[in-house]
């Protein structure tokens, strides 16, 4: 950037202009940056009040419209079953909203085919499970729970229907006689959309109760039918949590790094720009 | 489940169970008339999502069987009987969907078409009746009649991963718990004899019970009975008893004479149903003379029932020569035996 005999070119209020711009932008984008990308923690499902429940309950409600949803990746669960691995759903995506009364889960993930029948010997019907423990005390095994750390399992089948279930490990699911849970799905565009609702509050033995004062541990799993998965062939996800406790209130912890980042990044260039003109003998 | 239990007596059975019922079907007396096809649907499967189920069939031999080509399907364990070998859920056109007819015209309308199918008939079980295999003047076929085979060591169980099909404690029979069952048909694959099967309109498998009602005595006279395709064969070509009841027919011919061998021993299920293997009249000339030469193939008995099959037939064949010499034959005493007392034993434990 310099001439050949060494005299300061010109350029130089140039290069103050282009420091002082990249200084703008770095801190601009040190500002939006947590807005644009996903500024939530790790595994957390954010839970979005609503005074009125509206629509919730339908799969393809209005309501569900400014409810914010969080990309859930899936992968075999490895059970012990054939063709275990064999699964073909790889990613869900569920949006929680409750009242002061009810839970509102919708999830939905891409399927083109719609499998609501089971009448033929080789024929299975989409599924879909949402897994919370019966205690939030203890996280339990993520396969089902266990026999001292039980989970409840709310199952949608497009061919069989609703049930609310209570497992202590895997293969030991029962349905809850007296369950409460509601369901509502559509189909479009090779996408399901199903919705889960459930009163918070419940006093039937080993039913969850959800409670809007702490986070609750939620796992998922998505059947695809006409690859004939079912049981343990199926697409699970790891443990995540519904944010229902209380908002602690301080930015997201990757808004504070974009912002520790974007000053360094500045702060360096800026030095930089100093040093060049001090070698320069400015 | 491991194999085989020799703690009280002799006779291997299942680990956990106390007795073991049996079956001994003898091949020779069958003529195919499909009665205790009848008295099974009768008593079991007419109704409910059932309609297409045959617990107990009797196919013709060679031939493609019930479902189709069951043979094929997979299923049971590997040579080490230790891993289960993947098996295929069969297609409802395997089985034969349960037509229906136009008794409705025929017998109430005055229609004069035959009475027939009311859609397309291409298959059905024992749609392969009487065709069997070979050339004439040599061809062949017999009949064998399948049920449930009840194994020692069943993939079906195996199979089920929330134990909801189990080998029932006081006498070995497999039974689906209707309320554990949740329709994955990981059963239905398992059994290579395809004899679980799914009810649709259940949502759960479903299978050969082994009557178990008649043989507790639950019936309106509370009278023990054998199982329906037993009782109301009309050559009565069953045994049925228990495997472990050292004093019984059964047992004679399964583990003294043995003579009573197993279906496809090779699937390594260990079945408690066996079989008499089948004679048939010996090959003739193109100009009717009688030739020395067996009229069904021995390799396909072997396919069929295993190497063993060769030694049960020259058993047979010798105590068959010994009546002929006019000397006594135990052997083929118990198998033309008309006593219904020695033939169906179902009472013999009661006391334990």
């Amino acid at each position: 950037m310099t001439d050949d005999d060494g005299e300061p070119s010109p350029d130089v209020s140039r290069e103050v202009a282009v420091a002082g711009v990249l200084a703008l932008v770095l801190v601009a984008s040190a500002a939006l940056a947590p807005m644009l990308v996903d500024a939530r923690p790790a595994y957390e499902i954010p839970v979005d009040y609503q005074p009125d429940a509206g629509d919730l309950a339908a799969a393809d409600g209005a309501a569900w419209d400014e409810v914010p949803a969080a990309a859930v990746p899936l992968s075999s669960a490895g059970a012990g079953v054939p063709n275990a691995d064999d699964t073909t759903v790889d990613e869900a995506r569920v949006e929680v909203a409750r009242t002061n009364e009810r839970l509102y889960v919708r999830l939905s993930w891409r399927d083109g085919t719609r499998d609501v029948n089971d009448t033929g010997i080789r024929e299975f019907g989409d599924a879909l499970a949402v897994q919370l423990p019966v205690n939030q005390s203890e996280r339990p095994p993520i396969a089902m729970g266990s026999t001292d750390n039980m989970v409840n399992v709310w199952y949608w089948s497009a061919s069989a229907g609703t049930e609310e279930l209570l497992a202590g490990g895997p293969g030991s699911t029962t349905e809850f006689e007296d369950g409460s849970l509601a369901t509502n799905a559509t189909h479009e565009d090779g996408r399901w959309h199903v919705v889960f609702s459930r009163p918070l509050e419940t006093d039937r033995a080993n039913a969850t109760t959800i409670s809007t004062e702490r986070d609750m541990d939620v796992a998922l799993a998505v059947w695809n039918g006409s690859n004939m998965e079912r049981s343990g062939q199926k697409a699970t996800s790891e443990w995540y949590y519904l944010a229902l406790g209380p908002d602690t209130g301080g930015p997201p912890y990757q808004a504070i790094l974009w912002t520790v980042a974007g000053i360094a990044i500045v702060f360096t260039t800026l030095i930089t720009v100093e040093g060049v003109r001090r070698t320069r003998g400015e | 489940m491991s194999q085989t239990d020799d703690g009280d007596g002799d006779v291997p059975i299942a680990d956990g169970v106390e007795h073991q019922v049996a079956m001994v079907m003898d091949l020779n007396k069958c003529i195919g008339c499909q009665t205790c096809t009848i008295a099974c649907k009768t008593n079991w499967t007419e109704s409910g999502g059932r309609e297409y189920m045959y617990w107990n069939n009797v196919e013709t031999k060679p031939g493609s069987g019930y479902p189709r080509d069951w043979e094929e399907m997979g299923g049971g364990w590997d040579d080490d009987g230790t891993e289960r070998t993947p098996g295929d859920l069969p297609e409802k056109e395997e089985y034969g969907r349960a037509w229906d007819f136009n008794h409705e015209a025929i017998m109430y309308e005055g229609s004069d078409e035959p009475l027939r199918p009311m859609e397309n008939a291409d298959w059905g079980p024992n749609w392969d009746e009487d065709e069997g295999a070979g050339e004439f003047p040599n061809s062949y076929y017999f009949y064998l009649p399948r049920i449930c085979n009840h194994c020692t060591h069943p993939s079906c169980v195996e199979a089920c991963p929330r134990s909801a099909i189990y080998k029932r404690e006081e006498d070995g029979i497999v039974l689906v718990d209707q309320d554990r069952c949740r329709g994955y048909r990981y059963c239905v694959e398992g059994c290579p004899y395809k004899k679980v099967f799914y009810n649709a309109q259940q949502k759960t498998s479903e299978k050969c019970i082994f009557c178990y009602p008649r043989i507790e005595g639950e019936g309106p006279d509370g009278e023990v009975k054998p199982p329906s395709c037993a009782e109301d064969c009309p050559p009565q070509l069953r045994h049925v008893g228990f495997l472990d009841d050292e004093d019984g027919p059964i047992h004679k011919l399964v583990n003294e004479y043995e003579v009573a061998v197993r279906l496809h021993p090779e699937y390594r299920t260990e079945p408690n149903v066996y079989y008499i293997p089948p004679f048939a009249p010996p090959q003739t000339s193109e100009s009717g003379e009688t030739l020395d030469a067996e009229r069904i193939p021995r390799d396909y008995l072997e396919e069929l029932f295993g190497q063993q099959v060769n030694e049960a037939l020259n058993t047979i064949n010798r105590e068959r020569d010994r009546v002929r010499r006019g000397e006594e034959s135990e052997l083929m005493e118990i198998l033309q035996t008309v006593n219904t007392d020695d033939q169906y034993r179902l009472e013999v434990f009661d006391d334990d």
